[in-house]
């Protein structure tokens, strides 16, 4: 069933980024219509829970929005779908972590499922692939629109330091508040299947938690002022402490100066990925379409690297990428340079490699 | 507010020893002494000729003999040794003299003799033995120190320092002694040690009002000498009552410069005793007994501190003698430094003991922590704590925070120790200051005694908040820790958990992690993954291998024990195995053709040894190269 469904919107899908002139990777699309897929099933539900004369309307209302509203270009960080976790030192971890534990704790009907600083992950608490699901939701469509409004308005400023409800846009103010509430599908990591959850998200400073609770409990708006209460001041500590973090690390990343040569890292496990470029840094630097297509090809056809290899290829206009599989994570390295032969490069990977993943096994050769 | 119970603790913190030493006191003819050196009650019955009787807590030195009436005595002491006994007696015209009798096993030996002050004309005030040789009389003179000679019957002037002296306060435990000069205006130590009299440092008393004698003591506590001063509150004229009295911790010596103000919140008469460096305040009118702890942690404004009672005041547990609860803060009691009690009409002396659980027996939620802090300065206090922390972690719902806080109070000693102990060691003498830790509680006894005996859902949440304290003071989690952290998350199906404290180093790195972690390879990949990870950063080649050859990936094995340097002897047989197991052919060939070379540099020649077990790979070989 979930086949059928899917060919229109992937005859549909080539048509959206037909305004920019680049040639999306084949890929690209077919990732962007499972998240699309898989977006919709957290939002809507799956399928067969839909009844068969109401699956039209229901596809036309989701996917259309949807898929306008994504920007599909050719980039290093679009070649796959992965999560940006937050390098946190371990204190600071500690204290996102123990927040969470005191919260559920004492509202033991909430369940915190993820905790996101600025678009990067620190915690989660879902099954992986509705981790991804969730956090292409806040990282995609739900926190881009939150901060521009936070931008713009000022007279807000105050509650952006407090901290308040997100979702539902207008907060939570009065009980017919609470009926605004998202329903999601999802399957948190300590469930068997999916189940149906209230999506609650709170954001304090560049914070941004999300609670889910059980569809069958009774809300109550007491609860989620005296949560509100609990939670403003506690993640505004943390959120404060994180960013002086953040800081500090930016500073040391610079002056460290950063690697010459384009990476792209993923973890097959928990879907950590990490590039050379941060995703917010200046595009300028753009890869060659022809260099993204051969790491997608690469990345697609998880045979030719099977569990642990390595491979090099050149193309003719000097640039050579190395893709590189072990212990279930992948490491991509372009380097555009003349005169170089085979063993300069793989030394050159090899540095790159123990530079910029220190503490990662990747099977000798 | 929300209070906190410890189970089965009862509520008094202070009680009197369960069996008194009694002494016959309900006559008009006896007198009752009490001497605070060697913490004995005299009972001198008609002057001595019917019985003195010597009562203390060591049944050792408790005596009874008879002695001639020579007039009524003023003070009656044993030398430390209990081998002289000097009297001092009121007798009109016969100022300033000592009387001395000499001892042997506790039964006077009519020797006797007799000692005159050196200022002929000086009141004696009263005497003290800092040694048990030397004796020093304190006259509205001064001082003068003598040391005894039994034998000789004599005594020898050892030194003399004048000083215009009201009364004074002494203590044993320090020798050192407290002059109030000027009618009390003027308070002057002098330190007794080391056969000496040295003058220390006046006091700074900030009062226009003379000070009186029963509001001055001199207390021994955490290593230090202090003048405890009872500052009543003034008596305005639109108020009747006066404001609640303070005591000021004033120190003498060794204490730093820095001093202390109890607020006892109560206007009356106080006592005052010290048990194991607590500060007990005892107030008559209310029957309550206060306890204050001057080593809390606090900031000291203008070099004081003020400190409030560490636990809302109650009175003692009330005692029973005669099979009859006996009247508590009675007028008839006198209390002694450090922490005796007599009941002259009653005939008790007892000894005041501290009830460690009582101090948890109803404590506000968020002051647990704190009382936590305080028995973990106190000696034999850690089975009183283990019961908090397991009552604690019973209600983790409840107490998740006070939990959190009673881990840091305890880590935050650790740390305190371990830093000394690396001091101490490094600087190969020991510092100066050597810190005082009467309850260490390391993790391994936090895992016995705590941890281990819960398996509720809440554990996770224990265990992390734990660890979290770890960290916060830099302490390297154990390995009994980190067992239990990874059985507990484990257990509770927190892989997710687990996974992301290894990653973000929050458990250090360390073999039996590492295979730990190997082993929930099976249910959990990711378990797996880090755990090479981490083999990796420990340099753990050896298992690497191991590990990939499990796998059947003998290339990358091979590659490892390269790295180890380790490929001359890795066996060629397990590496053939997995390269046969492996899906593709030309793996096996890749490690068939890399160990001839091997072989060849190793032995001259690429063949295998038979011993190396090899023929049914060599087959393998032969029919792969046939084939192809």
């Amino acid at each position: 069933m979930v086949l059928v469904v899917r060919i229109p919107y992937a005859a549909k899908t080539p048509s959206t980024p037909g305004e920019s002139k680049e040639v999306i990777e084949t890929s690209v699309i077919y990732d962007l219509l499972v998240s699309a897929y898989k977006m919709f099933r957290m939002f809507v539900g799956p399928f067969k829970d839909i009844p068969p004369e109401d699956i039209y309307t229901k596809c036309e209302q989701f996917f259309t929005p949807y898929i306008m509203s994504r920007n599909i270009a050719n980039d290093l960080s679009n070649i796959i779908q992965g999560i940006n976790y937050l390098p946190l030192e371990k204190n600071s971890f500690f204290k996102v972590v123990c927040f969470i534990d005191l919260l559920e704790i004492t509202y033991p009907d909430f369940k915190c499922v993820s905790f996101v600083y600025n678009e990067q992950l620190i915690w989660n608490g879902l099954a992986t692939n509705d981790m991804l699901t969730l956090y292409q939701y806040l990282v995609q469509t739900l926190l881009p629109k939150q901060v521009e409004k936070e931008i713009q308005g000022g007279a807000v400023t105050a509650a952006v330091r407090h901290g308040r409800f997100i979702s539902p846009p207008e907060g939570i103010r009065t009980s017919e508040d609470l009926k605004k509430l998202h329903k999601v599908y999802l399957m948190r990591e300590d469930d068997t299947e999916m189940k149906q959850y209230y999506l609650i998200i709170y954001r304090t400073l560049s914070a941004t938690v999300c609670f889910t609770i059980d569809v069958n409990t009774t809300l109550d708006l007491d609860t989620f002022k005296s949560l509100d209460a609990f939670i403003g001041p506690k993640l505004s500590t943390i959120a404060s402490s994180i960013s002086e973090q953040c800081a500090v690390h930016a500073l040391q990343n610079a002056q460290l100066s950063s690697s010459e040569h384009k990476f792209l890292y993923f973890n097959r496990l928990n879907l950590a990925c990490k590039t050379s470029t941060p995703p917010s840094l200046t595009p300028s630097t753009a890869v060659k379409p022809e260099v993204l297509s051969i790491i997608a090809g690469i990345h697609a056809d998880r045979k030719s690297l099977g569990n642990y290899g390595e491979i090099i290829i050149k193309t003719p206009d000097e640039y050579w990428i190395t893709g590189k599989s072990s212990n279930d994570r992948e490491f991509y390295v372009i380097i555009q340079e003349k005169n170089a032969n085979l063993k300069d490069i793989a030394d050159e990977v090899k540095r790159v490699c123990e530079e910029q993943m220190k503490g990662i096994f990747f099977y000798p050769i | 507010m929300a209070k906190f119970c410890l189970k089965d603790s009862e509520k008094y913190y202070l009680t009197l020893s369960e069996r008194p030493k009694r002494f016959h006191a309900d006559s008009p003819v006896t007198n009752v002494f009490f001497d605070d050196t060697n913490g004995q009650v005299f009972t001198v019955r008609s002057g001595g000729v019917t019985g003195v009787t010597v009562n203390g807590m060591d049944d050792s030195k408790c005596t009874s003999f008879r002695m001639e009436d020579k007039g009524p005595i003023i003070s009656i002491k044993f030398s430390p040794d209990h081998k002289v006994l000097a009297i001092q007696r009121n007798l009109e015209g016969q100022n300033a003299t000592v009387e001395f009798a000499n001892f042997k096993d506790l039964m006077p030996t009519n020797v006797e003799y007799c000692h005159i002050c050196k200022w002929k004309n000086a009141k004696i005030l009263g005497f003290v033995w800092p040694k048990a040789n030397e004796i020093a009389f304190i006259t509205d003179h001064g001082i003068e120190l003598s040391q005894v000679q039994p034998e000789k019957k004599q005594l020898k002037t050892l030194k003399s320092t004048s000083f215009s002296a009201a009364w004074f306060s002494w203590c044993p435990q320090s020798n050192i002694i407290l002059l109030a000069g000027n009618n009390g205006i003027l308070l002057q130590p002098f330190s007794l040690n080391n056969s000496t009299i040295t003058k220390l440092q006046k006091l700074e008393v900030e009062s226009s009002r003379p000070v009186m004698e029963r509001d001055v003591f001199v207390l021994r506590l955490c290593g230090a000498a202090w003048c405890a001063l009872f500052k009543h509150g003034p008596v305005s004229n639109t108020t009747s009552s006066p404001g609640p009295t303070e005591v000021w911790l004033v120190p003498i010596s060794g204490g730093g410069a820095v001093q202390h103000v109890l607020k006892t919140g109560l206007v009356g008469r106080f006592a005052v005793s010290v048990i194991d460096d607590l500060v007990v305040i005892h107030h008559q009118s209310s029957q309550t007994s206060l306890i204050f702890d001057i080593m809390e942690e606090a900031k000291p404004e203008n070099n004081t501190v003020v400190h409030k009672p560490i636990v809302q005041g109650i009175s003692m547990r009330p005692a029973v003698v005669d099979e009859q609860t006996c009247p508590m803060y009675s007028g008839n009691w006198v209390v002694f430094q450090p922490h005796y009690v007599i009941d002259a009409r009653l005939g008790c002396l007892w000894r005041l003991e501290l009830n460690l659980a009582g101090l948890a027996h109803e404590v506000p939620k968020e002051d647990i922590s704190n009382i936590v802090g305080v028995l973990l300065r106190r000696n034999n206090s850690k089975e009183t704590i283990y019961r908090i922390l397991n009552q604690l972690v019973e209600h983790a719902g409840t107490y998740l925070m006070e939990l959190t806080h009673c881990f840091d109070e305890i880590n935050a000693v650790y740390r305190r120790w371990a830093d000394l102990e690396v001091a101490r060691n490094t600087a190969g003498c020991p510092p100066p200051a050597q810190g005082h830790f009467p309850a260490l509680v390391s993790q391994a006894d936090m895992c016995t005694h705590v941890l281990y005996k819960h398996s509720h859902t809440l554990l996770v949440q224990v265990v992390t908040a734990y660890l979290s304290s770890l960290s916060r003071y830099e302490l390297v989690v154990q390995h009994a820790v980190c067992e239990l952290v990874v059985r507990s998350l484990v257990r509770a199906g927190e892989g997710g958990r687990l996974r992301a404290l290894v990653r973000r180093g929050a458990l250090q790195d360390g073999r039996p992690l590492a295979c730990q972690l190997l082993s929930l390879g099976h249910l959990d990949p990711a378990a797996a993954q880090v755990a090479l990870d981490m083999m990796w950063r420990l340099r753990a080649y050896g298992e690497i291998v191991e590990v990939l050859l499990s796998r059947e990936e003998p290339v990358s094995a091979a590659g490892a024990a390269r790295q180890a340097g380790a490929w001359g002897s890795l066996a060629a047989r397990k590496l053939l195995s997995a390269a046969q197991q492996h899906s593709r052919p030309e793996t096996f060939l890749a490690i068939y053709h890399a160990l001839r070379t091997r072989n060849e540099r190793l032995r001259g020649t690429p063949d295998f040894l038979t011993e190396e077990q090899c023929g049914a790979y060599i087959e393998y070989y032969k029919q792969l190269m046939s084939e192809s």
